[in-house]
């Protein structure tokens, strides 16, 4: 058959074999053996490492299983503090770390040279690779103690740095041209920094004083004295501003992704058409990359719920069910990493806790999975609109 | 144009733009924050730090480095920490003074400072040294201790004879010493070669004293050793896998099903996977494992507790889905007329993935692969669950049969900072090496992305010019 469709296309055909010797001989039967045994021991492995993936899942399913036959008031009153806790640090990261991120992804996507973005972009992507560990021993004998003595300071700062920021913008308006012009919006990225931590120490100096003037005490004193507020040395706070530290670059990186991926035609149409910036960003560019936004988001949230060497080391890890953001927590994961060690196995704490694991795990496998498939239609529909 | 604009749409518009920069610049602060206190409190330590001999309102002479200065818990009065050491003698290693009680204070050249085991810090004066009954004072006396020390200590015999700062005398033995400076008669030069002298023992000795001192050489000879273990198992493993999913599947819905699944298994938490690990490897392959050739061990367990061999495993499956995605970006970005060539010229589907296809890929293989040793090595919480100890007694790696020891637990340089920083009987002491654990883990992980990261930025130009 296949001879017969040669010979049709190229009538000359049978002729090469005299003239000159075939370019491609048929493989022997050795080395097609050689290939089939190859092929079957890649098919082989290659399916093998799925089922070890996939065995993940059934093991932490097959575990839980006895507690469905034993499930108690007693484990829902073991679980429930653990799971506030887990949202509890969760929500704390996000909320600190999400503006930062976002705000940090605009701008390098629509305000950067590209020369400028080259460069940023993988040092804050870098931020991600500093492990857990350092940052949690950060968190929990550097900064909690330093927060507990100065809590004034720390509130004052969180509120005034991005007032800072927009005071600088103020200021660069008033400047003279030449400065401006030495001073470029599109870097202000870097040379904020020297801004930022000016006035920073401004608020450090000045944030104790104000706080004896109308306080007569420190904070954290006044806050148990009028109100009746305790304050854990490693709380929510902590966890949060650490936890946050180690989202924002995995937010970060892929909220710009989605932003810098936006088709440029569509922000230059709504610019041209006499759209400013912000006009650009809110009607075009932000309900253009929102599902990317949003898959961010999810990934950052997927992985503040599953750290755990930052929650364990930066918070009191007593299980308490409390709202309040100076007390401690303890999550999921600091649980696991604290009581599986000592737990017998087929001991009804290792079940619980193997529960918990598998809670964690389908939890971020969803919100992956989620995040990953808003990311491919919205690649789809950039490609569609002629982009990147 | 923008300029303009923004003038005339004056104030509101322009603001958010410098909200959003104040985000990048805080970003940056942060970290390069956090990147300085490492280094400057991690390299600090081993600066031979100035002593400051005190003498207080009551007429008390003290001698001790300061560290840090506090206001007193009432009044506006500040205290200063001072380390003093001499636990033996008074008790504790630091002592907080209060500014005004110091009278006089002077950084006199002849004050020493020993470290030696047991008893930690000496801070005092030498009076002489005593050496097969002749007693040697002054700088002939300086010359012989670095000599002798230069032995290891068994072999050193002699003795030193001190006097505290509050002119108690004492004898130490040099067998007990390990280092013997008087840091305010160094020169510049002098202070830096001790600095490396510092830096280097803590990457080439064990721990001591509680972790308070040494260095961490157990811990990083661990992590290497899981690390490369790891990569050996992770490999070929991630490779075959990626392989198979790109060049063997049929492309359909389920492989794009998978591939989704194997990159979201990346932001499945570690954690997990140590459960996994304790669950299937420790208590389940261990187990039977032990039944079946250890039996006479038992129940003291072999390969039924946490070790090496589960540990590198379980980072191994950790780190898959990196290796895979990495492999599987490399092997997408290969044109597929490669493919169609070679098979055209006559290859089998084999020769072609291993003279055509792979040999173009490995860059993009060896970024993987960086990439997963990166992550491994700032891991922790897995380590917990199977197999890292806080002070491994033997090394998995010695001179008896049969010399690798998988089965036995390890140090690694995460735990260790973990532990030394939250486990220990006198963290303040521990604190500064633990900042240069931190140190030594964070350069580590940063050296080993910034690899990746240039060797996948070089491909990426390479493959974009040709």
């Amino acid at each position: 058959m296949a001879d017969a469709s040669l010979a049709y296309r190229y009538p000359l055909a049978p002729f090469y074999d005299v003239v000159m010797t075939p370019p491609s001989p048929a493989p022997s039967s050795l080395r097609t053996l050689k290939d089939r045994i190859a092929t079957g021991l890649i098919t082989a492995a290659g399916i093998g490492v799925l089922l070890a993936i996939l065995a993940i899942g059934v093991f932490l399913v097959w575990e839980t299983l006895p507690l469905l036959t034993h499930f108690d008031t007693l484990s829902l009153e073991k679980l429930s503090p653990l799971a506030w806790g887990t949202l509890k640090a969760a929500i704390a990261a996000l909320v600190l770390a999400v503006p930062v991120a976002l705000g940090a992804a605009i701008f390098s996507a629509l305000f950067m040279t590209d020369r400028l973005r080259a460069r940023i972009k993988p040092s804050l992507e870098l931020m991600e690779a500093v492990p857990g560990v350092v940052i949690g021993f950060v968190a929990g004998l550097v900064l909690a103690p330093w927060v507990e003595r100065h809590l004034a300071s720390t509130l004052a700062l969180l509120l005034w740095l991005p007032l800072s920021a927009g005071l600088a913008g103020i200021l660069w308006h008033l400047a003279p041209k030449a400065l401006r012009r030495a001073l470029s919006l599109e870097s202000a990225g870097l040379w904020l920094l020297p801004w930022i931590a000016a006035t920073a120490a401004l608020v450090l100096w000045a944030a104790p004083i104000l706080e004896q003037q109308w306080l007569g005490s420190d904070l954290a004193t006044f806050l148990d004295r009028r109100f009746g507020i305790d304050y854990t040395t490693r709380n929510t706070l902590i966890v949060g501003l650490a936890m946050g530290f180690a989202i924002i670059p995995s937010v970060y990186s892929l909220a710009e992704d989605a932003l810098y991926d936006i088709p440029k035609p569509l922000m230059e149409g709504a610019q041209a058409l006499g759209a400013s910036r912000w006009q650009a960003l809110w009607k075009v560019a932000l309900p253009m990359a929102g599902p990317g936004i949003f898959s961010a988001v999810m990934i950052g949230a997927g992985r503040a719920v599953g750290e755990t060497m930052i929650v364990l080391m930066a918070s009191s890890n007593a299980a308490l069910m409390s709202a309040s953001p100076f007390e401690g927590l303890r999550s999921f994961s600091a649980a696991i990493a604290i009581e599986l060690p000592e737990a017998p196995p087929d001991s009804q704490t290792y079940h619980l806790l193997i529960l918990a694991a598998l809670v964690l795990f389908l939890f971020t496998f969803l919100v992956n999975t989620l995040a990953e498939v808003v990311r491919q239609r919205l690649r789809r529909r950039y490609q569609r609109l002629g982009g990147a | 144009m923008s300029r303009t604009s923004h003038r005339r749409r004056w104030p509101g518009d322009a603001l958010w733009a410098w909200l959003c920069a104040g985000c990048v610049a805080l970003s940056l602060f942060m970290l390069a924050t956090l990147l300085t206190l490492l280094t400057v409190k991690g390299l600090g330590h081993f600066w031979p730090a100035t002593l400051e001999e005190l003498t207080l309102r009551s007429g008390e002479q003290m001698i001790g480095q300061p560290l840090r200065e506090a206001p007193m818990p009432t009044g506006s009065a500040t205290e200063r920490l001072y380390f003093t050491g001499n636990r033996e003698l008074t008790g504790a290693d630091w002592r907080w003074v209060g500014v005004d009680e110091i009278v006089s204070a002077a950084t006199p050249a002849d004050v020493i400072r020993l470290e030696r085991s047991p008893w930690g810090d000496f801070i005092g004066r030498l009076i002489a040294l005593e050496l097969d009954g002749e007693r040697l004072t002054g700088d002939s006396a300086f010359d012989r201790i670095s000599q002798l020390l230069a032995l290891p200590p068994s072999e050193r015999s002699g003795e030193l004879v001190l006097l505290s700062p509050s002119g108690r005398g004492l004898v130490q033995p040099l067998s007990g010493v390990n280092t013997f400076v008087a840091p305010n008669a160094l020169s510049i030069g002098e202070k830096t070669a001790i600095w490396g002298q510092g830096v280097w023992r803590f990457l080439s000795e064990g721990p001591r004293a509680a972790n308070t001192g040494g260095g961490v050489w157990p811990a990083i000879f661990g992590t290497l050793l899981m690390v490369i273990l790891m990569s050996v198992i992770v490999t070929p493993f991630g490779v075959l896998a990626a392989v198979y999913l790109n060049e063997i599947a049929h492309q359909n819905r389920l492989t794009r099903l998978v591939r989704i699944g194997v990159r979201n298994l990346a932001g499945v938490p570690s954690i997990v996977y140590g459960v996994f690990g304790l669950g299937v490897f420790v208590y389940g392959v261990g187990g039977s494992l032990d039944q079946w050739f250890f039996d006479d061990a038992l129940p003291s367990p072999t390969f039924g507790t946490g070790g090496l061999l589960w540990a590198s495993l379980t980072l191994a499956l950790l780190t898959l889905p990196v290796v895979i995605v990495a492999t599987e970006e490399g092997l997408a970005r290969i044109p597929d007329a490669q493919r169609e060539g070679a098979v055209a010229l006559g290859a089998t589907r084999l020769e072609m993935l291993t003279r055509i296809v792979l040999p173009m890929a490995t860059p993009a293989m060896l970024t993987g692969v960086i990439l997963a040793v990166a992550r491994a090595a700032g891991e922790v919480a897995p380590l917990m669950l199977v197999g890292v100890a806080k002070l491994a007694p033997q090394m998995p790696l010695d001179a008896e049969f049969p010399y690798l020891h998988l089965e036995r637990k390890f140090m690694h340089l995460g735990y260790h900072l973990f532990d030394s920083a939250f486990h220990g009987d006198d963290v303040e002491a521990a604190i500064p090496l633990v900042y240069a654990t931190a140190l030594l883990l964070v350069l580590i992980v940063l050296v080993l992305n910034l690899t990746a990261i240039f060797l996948r930025h070089y491909l990426r130009r390479q493959r974009g010019e040709s």
